[in-house]
């Protein structure tokens, strides 16, 4: 645990891979997430690391350091549901808050909940059908 | 959600948005660029890049046209992902009001 006094105050490469690494070894360890990300990752984790922190770099740092196609690569994940991306992002959150002072924290939050947002609604958006979608477990 | 391209595109192009966007999703007329709607994750990466603020969040009024525009040519149009030379042309035409009646082209562009 990182005391107060040592949050980042700002974005950096640094900051962000030390928010992905935490982020995703709470996620190894989620009794929910766990399962998900697994399957979908089951040898080595550092390609996936990797390409996180070019995401988040590319994304906070305007680097354009990721190309990649998230939404496809989400619609192929087995088992994904609405109610994981919630986990997800009260993790992410938690990981944030942990690591980055208020401001860069939410700066942060406010990012992930709009992607998430926005994945979900390519995955599970059905005209037909109420939006946001009932909690299914 | 999305982000969407508008009228001040016309004509400018400038393609800044292209180099950061991290997933790929503009695609290029003649003239302007559009983004694919079902690939925008809502980053808002592009947003502040652009010199002619030509790029909105769909969350704001009265962009039903610009979206059906963006989805529409989006679909067609070639993918876009380096940036090029902006038109010789492209200062003249910023700001310039009501462009899509009068400058818009339907041709698709080169693409990458």
């Amino acid at each position: 645990m990182i005391s107060s006094t040592e949050k980042l105050d700002r974005i950096s490469e640094e900051g962000i891979r030390r928010l992905v690494d935490a982020f995703y070894a709470k996620v190894r360890r989620d009794p929910e997430l766990a399962p998900i990300f697994l399957r979908a990752i089951p040898g080595d984790w550092q390609p996936h690391l990797n390409k996180m922190y070019a995401f988040w770099s590319s994304v906070m740092l305007t680097t354009g350091r990721y190309k990649g196609n998230p939404v496809v690569k989400h619609l192929v994940i087995p088992g994904i549901r609405p109610h994981l991306f919630e986990r997800w992002l009260a993790l992410f959150n938690e990981t944030c808050g942990e690591l980055f002072d208020e401001g860069i924290g939410e700066e942060f939050r406010v990012k992930a909940a709009r992607i998430a947002e926005s994945l979900m609604l390519a995955l599970f958006y059905r005209p037909d059908r109420p939006w946001p979608p009932e909690p299914t477990r | 959600m999305t982000f969407v391209v508008t009228d001040n595109c016309i004509k400018c192009k400038y393609m800044d948005c292209v180099e950061v966007c991290p997933v790929d999703c503009f695609y290029e007329g003649d003239n302007m660029l559009v983004i694919h709607p079902d690939e925008c994750i809502d980053c808002g990466v592009c947003e502040p890049e652009c010199p002619a603020e030509a790029i909105v969040p769909d969350t704001q009024p009265g962009l039903e046209s610009w979206l059906k525009l963006n989805a529409e040519y989006a679909s067609v149009w070639p993918n876009i992902t380096v940036k090029r030379e902006a038109p010789a042309d492209a200062k003249q035409f910023d700001g310039v009001p009501d462009k899509l009646k009068q400058y818009f082209s339907v041709s698709p562009g080169r693409g990458d």
